[in-house]
Formats: structure tokens, C-alpha cells, sequence
């Protein structure tokens, strides 16, 4: 292993980063030739739902008059679904990075995850033999186990040889995408006559989610990531397993010479963020697609880098997906209505990535300043 | 130049090469330096010695231009350079040299390559000038009698001797005149020890001026010619060397604390002070009171004809037999690199054995990893503090549960019980008297002094209540008092019926506490001998392999 990867930091810092990149952004459209007044408040109304002026029918409304406040329950829909497989992957990267390990897999897991879960999702197509209850709980263990799968090969392939892990989530993430597009085009292809697409049949009815909001894509499983969120969060608060990634992320010679199994921690720990990966693709199947093709996992997987760099751990990924997640459905909208092409969004979240990797913002005097005063205290307390 | 006793004008400014005037130097937790002076005449060998944070390394590498001081100036051949020195480019320009504890030494590259490592001239094309600088390096070499160093030969495959000669060096090819040397004897033999001190005094006859780093008095005395002491990063004294005796020194390096009288690292004769200070391992509040054993003579830990294969495959120890006695304090001595680490590694269970047996207590654990010996009865005190032993973001209690992070009485389980370990955490901190600072527990390990750090080590080994104790170098860079706390403890452990080994390089520290002393040599124990018979001089012969009696296989190789 070489160098710890800088992961998230003070919300000050976080706060900054945006800023960075937005202001950037805001740049790069007055150069354009666009107005960046009219993009951000776009982009702000994509991604917030959030807007004055006159009400849509369906809008909340808070106030009244000039000064009232209404919410596009759509537009947060679309910010908050795309922010579920942000949040389950960026969990998969920051778990891994807990442990010291780079987890660049994200997107095969999350395909393995989809894939796996498809498959128990065709179980009684089209309408399903199980009751609903039953059959998207069984959707999302199969991806689990999907994702696991395929995160703890590289954790074995670590643990047993040495192999770096961001060499081989690399190579796994090109296996997955190539064998999802031979099977959604030869084995598993949609049967149905005159059906060219690459992708597989619709599964069962009885694993579909359906949308929190009419039209939008929000349903049910980003209560299942915000549990994931939890979960990981209360892992590393009290659990023994999650001293023990820390310890192997922190010092693993000190964990290995004081009795953890180092080997088996990083498979373990490589297997769990397949897991959460995994589930991020089963979601995708059951609330979006409801089917399965290569395209399923978007590209979230290597998105999630950026949410889990931005968001640290302790809540903080939670945060971050949302600010992604709602900055690619803000930046959507913005391009329907102001014209700038929403790649705009992939700038920002490059510019705020490459200001978190700057370690810190505060001059090194200012370090020194503060342990002062501290310092002379103690040296006098000490009995000469 | 040498000088006669009274000629040197030991704090004449103006006489003065390197003149450091109230420097104060703050890190985050720490004042390394205040108000420190530090005059060093012309052609002198000046020692500079202190426990350990006591900021004589601060000092040198605010020299060298490695950190900036807060406060002060600094004078060079009697030119203000106090705003001129920002990095070791600057300090190699005006003729300092430094040997760090830590050489610098690029693995991969040769040795030539690594003496011309930033000090290199290139050919027209860009290729480099290696046959003049191997020439220049062999004609420093033949000056100092550095024999004959394999220029070719890549930095990783030298000893840890000849890698400090290859630093003095390279400080020399760049020009120095003064060189500063960061504890030099850490890692020598006695004898590579007293070569090294040869080389030094011939490069003072040539005109160098030398400042050294050290907490060994015995140097300071040989060789110096002036020495300053600093304590808790002020400056106690500057002594021209052949004025003063050790035990002055000594005084003034530690300070007299609490007024107990102290048990001194120059004490050869074994006898410990059985001193009230030293933690009683049956109070422990989460453990259940320990009954004293008498010392006996049966086995507890045997090593039966055991092998082990460095990464290279190659015989790093072989065929090695030794038992340790309930009650006893095995020490082994060798000049680093002849096995050891290897040993205790494969002890501990960290490192494979390839063949032989280990028995405790009878019971095997050969093929048992590291948890499940632990869970027999084997305890650590690992050689490399920083990389093995503890985990520097951690905090105390974090660090205090590694390895039993699984155990309920440690505040350990499934889930982890965090006041609980607190509250034990707290209370070790008050018996193995750790100084923390004010946060108590959760201070992080890294903003402790090394002799702080040790003592969450032992007082983790000895809370497990093991059966067998594995300290490795146990001491390594720790001050006078934070060692006699470690010889206090294992002692005690002893007495209460551990089976103690000891890795040292310290041959003062193995001839004290062991009972018996085994000499590794190649990967071989080369000899045994019981405490009567175990005197520097057999254990010196052994350990370098002068024994005439045997003949051993070059390089430890399997045949």
C-alpha cells in the first residue's frame, strides 16, 4: 500500500471544496457566453425542487403571495433517487477505505449486485408467485451476495497474492461490463419476437418498487440505503469488526503483530462493500429498469468515489450523495431550461474532488499557533 | 587541530563555528527547544546528550535547515545565517553534513549512485559523470581508511555499518566540514561501535568539526571533547569533557526527580531496586489477583530445532533449540540482523517457521496464528513501537484494547464496551504512571513521548497476563528513566513467574536482566551462558563470530 488516500474532512473544508466548484463552474458558463445567474438558480431549482414564482398544481407551498416557497416534489424525487445508488456505493468505496483499501469496484459490484438480483427478480415473471414482501427482500439479498461475490474476489486475490486492489477492481469492473453485455445479447436476451435491445425480459411484477412520487423514480430503496447508512455508521461507533477495518486500515503491521487476521479482514471488508454495491444494483433493477442491461449501474459506481471522498464517514457520505445526486438531477433540469449542457455538473464534482485532495487549507503557522498556548502549560506542569 | 584540556574556549561566541543562540522550537504538543544556546569550537568532537525529548534532535535538524525555529539566530563561521538556512540545500552549501538515526539511503540504487544523490554532474547528452564521482569517493574512502566499500553494490545489501559509512560519506562528497550525527551507536555492535569512533576522530584531526547526538555516557567520555546537555528542551550545561565525570553527567541530564535515588544504566552489577513504583499486575482491576510462583526449573517454552526462511527464502535462522524456565529471563544477543527479529517474529506468530517445533508448556503452537497463542499465554513487546506495537491515529484506550478487542474483560465483544475500556484505560494510565496531559484516555498515541508510548506497551503485555513475555529492544530510544521502568517490569514479571525473552542490541541491558544469554550469530545460537559467565568481552567474541571453536555456513544459507 502506498499513501493513505485523504478521505473527507471538516465540513469547512467540504463547504469550501463546493464552493470551489461551483465557482468554477459559474466561470467556465460567463466564458461561454451563458448566464450563470439564471443556470444556478436552474440548477438550484432541479436539484432542491425548491422555486418561487407561480406554483405547479402539484407543488407544496409554503407561504403565500410574493413571498411564497413551492416545492417540485418531482424534482426532489429525481435528486433523491439518484442519490440512493450514490449513497449504497459511496458507502461500498468508504468502507473500503476505512481499511485502507481503494475500492475502484464499485461499478462491477453494483453490476454483479443487479445481475444477481435479476435473476431472483424473473422468478414467477411476469406477475410473480411470491407475495411482494417476499420477493424484493429475496431481490436484494441476491444482490448482496451478487455484490459481495464479486468485491471479495479482489479482497482474496489481496489477502492471498498481494494484487493491488485498484488494479483488480479495475479488471473486475471491465469483466462485469463485458459479461452483462454477452448475456443481455446472447443467453439472457429478452425473448419476446421483434425485441432488438440489449437487455433481459422485465422481471416478475411482485419485485417492481413503486415510486414515491407519480412519474419520478424515488421509491422504498432509499430507505434501504439510508438503513445501509446507519448500519455503517453504528459499525465503526461500537462494533469489534469495525475496530478491527480501522486498525487494518490504520496499521496493519501493529493489527497483524497484536492478533487480527489482517488476510481476513480485507476479504471480509472487500466482500461487505461488494454487498452495499450490490444492493445499489438490485434497486436500480427493481425501481428503474425493471429489467436487467449493462447500463443499469449508469455511472455510479465511479461517482461514488466522489461521494466518499467528499463525505468521509460519520454521516458525512450521506451528505455528499445527496449534494451528487441532486447536483446531477439539478443539472438536468438547468439544460432544459437554460440550454448549458448539464455536463457542467462533471466539472463541479471534478473541481470539488481535486480541492479535497489538497490535505489542508490552513497554513502551517496557524498549527502551531493553536498547540501554544497548550504547550507551555504542560512543559511547566513538568516536576524538574 | 585537536585540542589540549584548557585551550578550549568552550563558550566563546566569537570563537565559534556554529553558533545557535535561543532557539525555541514548537510542534504541535511538544516545546522541543527553549531558549537553547549551543556553541561548538572549530575542529572540537562535541557531544550534545540528553534523554530522549529532550530536543537534541530538534536542535540538529534546525541546523540543517530541516525545520525552521520559532525563535532565535544562528551563526556559521561567524556569519548570521539565522533567515538563510530553509532546507538542507542551504545547510550542505555552507559545509554542514548530517547522519540522521534514519539513513537515507535509496534501496534500489547503488551505492555509488546514492554518495552522488544530489550532488551530481552530468556529461553533455545528460549522462551522468559516474567514473569521476567514483573516483572522488574512493579517494574520500582511502583518506578516511574506509576500506574498501562495493561501490556497485545496491544500498539494501549492505550492513547496517557500512550503510552509516556510506552516509558519512556522502556528507563528506558534498563538502562538509561539519557533520552532525544523530545517535550513531544506536544500531552498531560494541566493536563496529569503536570503528566508527576511530573513523570520527580521524576526520577531527583533519579539521572537521563533529556535534553528536547520544544518551550514552560511555561515548561522551571516550571521545568528546566538549559536551551540552539538554533537559526538557532547555540547555543544563556546557562542559568541556575531561572537566567532568559521568555521574555529574548523569545528574544533570536526568534531573533529580521525586528524590528516589536511581538505579544507573552504568550499574552492571544485575542488581535491581526493588522499587515501590513498579505496577502490581494482581491490582488490576479487571483481572483476578495473580499468585507469585516460585521460580523453578521446569520448561515453560521450548525452541526445538527450528528454521525459518527470511523473504528471500533464504535461512534466516536455523535450526535453533532453546527453553525458557518458568522464572527466568532469557537474553539474546547478537549484532543486528543475525536472526532475531526472525525469531521473535516466528515466536509471536507472525512469521512462518519452516521447520522445528515450539512447545508452551508442553503444549505445541507451532502452526497457531497470533490470536491463539496470545490466548495460550503469549505476550509481546514488540521492536518496532511505531510500526508494530501501537497505531498512532489511534488513541490510548483504541491502542490499549488492540488485540483483545474480542474480550469481554477488556471491554471488548462483538460490540465494544467504549466507557468500560475507558474507565480501565484511565486507571493503567494512573498505575504505569503514562504521562498523558490532560485528556486522559483518549489522547492519541502519537502526541506521547516514546517512553510513554512503552509503557501502554508493557502495561498492555502484562495486564494479558501471559505466560511468556517476548520483549523486543524492549528500551530502544528511551530515556534512563522510562528504561528503568522497563527493566523494573520485566524483573517483576520474573519474579512472578513469567518466562521473559529479551531481544537486545544492548549488551548492558541483556548482562543485567538475563539469567542466561544466548548469542545468536548467522541465524545460529553460537553459544549459551549462564549469568556468571556472561561477560561483554565472551558475549562480544561470540556475537561477532570470532569464536574460533566454530565454523558456521557463510550467510546463514540453507545448504
Amino acid at each position: 500500500m502506498t499513501g493513505k488516500v485523504t478521505m473527507g474532512g471538516s465540513l469547512g473544508k467540504s463547504l469550501l471544496s463546493i464552493l470551489a466548484g461551483l465557482l468554477v463552474a459559474g466561470i467556465i458558463m460567463q466564458v461561454s457566453g451563458y448566464n450563470p445567474w439564471q443556470a444556478f438558480s436552474a440548477l438550484w431549482q432541479g436539484a432542491t425542487g425548491l422555486h418561487t414564482g407561480t406554483a405547479a398544481p402539484n407543488d407544496l407551498s409554503l407561504g403565500a403571495g410574493k413571498f411564497a416557497i413551492h416545492l417540485n416534489r418531482y424534482n426532489l424525487a429525481q435528486s433523491l433517487s439518484k442519490m440512493t445508488p450514490l449513497l449504497l456505493c459511496g458507502l461500498s468505496v468508504g468502507l473500503g477505505l476505512r481499511a485502507g483499501l481503494f475500492n475502484i469496484g464499485a461499478q462491477g459490484q453494483m453490476l454483479a449486485g443487479a445481475l444477481a438480483g435479476g435473476c431472483v427478480g424473473f422468478i414467477g415473471a411476469p406477475n410473480g408467485t411470491f407475495p411482494m414482501v417476499l420477493h424484493i427482500p429475496l431481490v436484494l439479498i441476491a444482490g448482496a451476495v451478487g455484490g459481495a461475490i464479486w468485491g471479495a474476489i479482489p479482497g482474496i486475490m489481496k489477502a492471498a497474492r498481494g494484487v493491488h486492489e485498484v488494479i483488480s477492481t479495475i479488471m473486475l469492473n471491465f469483466i462485469a461490463i463485458n459479461l452483462a453485455t454477452y448475456l443481455v445479447t446472447h443467453n439472457l436476451k429478452d425473448p419476446t419476437p421483434g425485441k432488438m435491445a440489449a437487455q433481459t425480459a422485465p422481471i416478475a411484477k411482485s419485485a417492481w418498487l413503486a415510486p414515491l412520487v407519480p412519474g419520478a423514480n424515488l421509491t422504498a430503496g432509499l430507505a434501504v440505503a439510508l438503513i445501509a447508512a446507519i448500519a455503517i455508521t453504528f459499525l465503526f461507533r461500537r462494533a469489534a469488526l469495525g475496530y478491527e477495518i480501522r486498525a487494518v486500515g490504520l496499521g496493519a503491521d501493529a493489527a497483524r503483530t497484536n492478533g487480527i487476521a489482517v488476510e481476513k479482514t480485507v476479504i471480509r471488508t472487500m466482500a461487505m462493500a461488494g454487498a452495499l454495491a450490490g444492493i445499489a444494483g438490485a434497486i436500480e433493477v427493481m425501481a428503474i429498469h425493471h429489467r436487467f442491461m449493462p447500463s443499469v449501474s449508469a455511472n455510479y459506481g465511479f461517482d461514488a468515489i466522489a461521494v466518499a471522498l467528499l463525505g468521509g464517514l460519520n454521516g458525512g457520505i450521506t451528505l455528499a450523495a445527496f449534494f451528487f445526486g441532486a447536483l446531477a438531477s439539478g443539472a438536468n433540469f438547468m439544460q432544459l431550461q437554460t440550454q448549458v449542457p448539464e455536463s457542467i455538473a462533471g466539472i463541479v464534482q471534478a473541481i470539488v474532488i481535486l480541492f479535497i485532495g489538497i490535505r489542508t487549507f490552513k497554513p502551517k503557522q496557524s498549527v502551531l499557533v493553536a498547540a501554544l498556548l497548550d504547550d507551555e502549560r504542560r512543559l511547566d506542569d513538568e516536576p524538574f | 587541530m585537536s585540542y589540549a584540556v584548557g585551550t578550549l574556549q568552550l563558550n566563546n561566541p566569537d570563537t565559534a563555528l556554529i553558533r545557535m543562540e535561543n532557539i525555541t522550537k514548537r510542534f504541535p504538543g511538544v516545546v522541543a527547544n527553549k531558549g537553547v544556546h549551543l556553541y561548538v569550537q572549530p575542529g572540537t568532537f562535541h557531544a550534545v546528550i540528553g534523554e530522549n525529548g529532550a530536543g537534541k534532535s530538534t536542535l540538529l535538524n534546525i541546523l540543517y535547515g530541516r525545520y525552521p525555529q520559532d525563535v532565535g539566530r544562528v551563526w556559521i563561521a561567524g556569519e548570521e545565517v539565522t533567515d538563510l538556512l530553509h532546507s538542507p540545500a542551504d545547510a550542505i552549501k555552507r559545509g554542514i553534513g548530517l547522519v540522521s538515526q534514519h539513513y537515507a539511503l535509496i534501496p534500489a540504487l547503488s551505492l555509488i549512485e546514492n554518495v552522488m544523490l544530489g550532488a551530481e554532474h552530468a556529461l553533455p547528452g545528460g549522462f551522468l559523470a559516474r567514473k569521476r564521482a567514483e573516483a572522488r569517493a574512493l579517494e574520500l574512502s582511502e583518506q578516511l581508511g574506509l576500506g574498501n566499500l562495493p561501490f556497485s553494490a545496491r544500498a539494501d545489501q549492505l550492513s547496517v555499518a557500512a550503510q552509516q559509512k556510506v552516509e558519512i560519506l556522502k556528507a563528506l562528497y558534498r563538502g562538509a566540514k561539519i557533520l552532525l550525527l544523530d545517535e550513531p551507536t544506536a544500531t552498531l555492535a560494541p566493536q563496529e561501535a569503536d570503528a566508527l569512533f576511530a573513523l570520527l576522530q580521524t576526520l577531527t584531526a583533519q579539521g572537521a568539526t563533529i556535534v553528536f547526538v547520544t544518551h550514552k555516557l560511555r561515548e561522551v567520555e571516550a571521545y568528546s571533547h566538549a559536551v551540552t546537555i539538554l533537559r526538557a528542551g532547555r540547555n543544563v550545561g556546557d562542559f568541556i569533557t575531561a572537566e567532568t565525570q559521568r555521574d555529574f553527567l548523569l545528574q544533570r541530564m536526568i534531573g533529580t526527580r521525586s528524590g528516589t535515588p536511581l538505579n544507573t544504566r552504568t550499574d552492571l552489577t544485575g542488581a535491581i531496586a526493588s522499587d515501590s513504583t513498579y505496577p502490581m499486575i494482581g491490582e488490576s482491576p479487571f483481572n483476578a489477583p495473580f499468585v507469585p510462583q516460585p521460580p523453578t526449573s521446569s520448561p515453560l517454552f521450548q525452541i526445538e530445532n527450528v528454521t525459518i526462511l527470511n523473504t528471500r527464502r533464504a535461512a534466516a535462522v536455523l535450526d535453533i533449540n532453546l527453553s525458557i524456565r518458568i522464572g527466568e529471563i532469557v537474553g539474546i544477543a547478537g549484532v543486528d540482523g543475525s536472526g532475531q527479529r526472525e525469531l521473535s517474529e516466528a515466536i509471536i506468530g507472525t512469521r512462518r517457521i519452516a521447520s522445528g517445533k515450539l512447545f508452551l508448556s508442553g503444549r505445541e503452537l507451532t502452526r497457531h496464528n497470533v490470536r491463539q497463542r496470545q490466548k495460550l499465554g503469549v505476550a509481546s513487546i514488540p521492536e518496532d513501537r511505531h510500526k508494530n506495537a501501537l497505531i498512532l491515529d489511534f488513541d490510548l484506550a483504541e491502542n490499549f484494547l488492540l488485540g483483545h478487542e474480542r474480550d469481554h474483560s477488556w471491554g471488548g465483544g462483538r460490540l465494544i464496551n467504549r466507557p468500560r475500556i475507558l474507565g480501565i484505560v484511565d486507571e493503567i494510565i494512573r498505575r504505569y504512571d503514562v504521562r498523558v496531559g490532560h485528556h486522559g484516555a483518549p489522547t492519541l498515541a502519537q502526541n506521547l513521548s516514546g517512553g510513554n508510548q512503552q509503557k501502554l506497551v508493557v502495561a498492555r503485555a502484562i495486564e494479558s497476563q501471559p505466560r511468556l513475555l517476548v520483549a523486543s529492544q524492549p528500551t530502544r530510544g528511551l530515556d534512563v528513566n522510562a528504561s528503568e521502568f522497563v527493566y523494573r517490569t520485566l524483573q517483576g514479571a520474573k519474579e512472578r513467574g513469567l518466562g521473559v525473552l529479551l531481544f537486545s542490541l544492548d549488551l548492558e541491558e541483556i548482562l543485567r536482566l538475563s539469567d542466561r544469554v544466548a548469542v545468536m550469530f548467522n541465524g545460529r545460537i553460537v553459544g549459551v551462558l549462564p549469568r556468571g559467565e556472561a561477560t561483554a568481552e565472551r558475549i562480544g567474541a561470540l556475537m561477532t563470530g570470532a569464536d574460533s571453536a566454530l565454523t558456521l555456513p557463510q550467510g546463514g544459507q540453507l545448504p
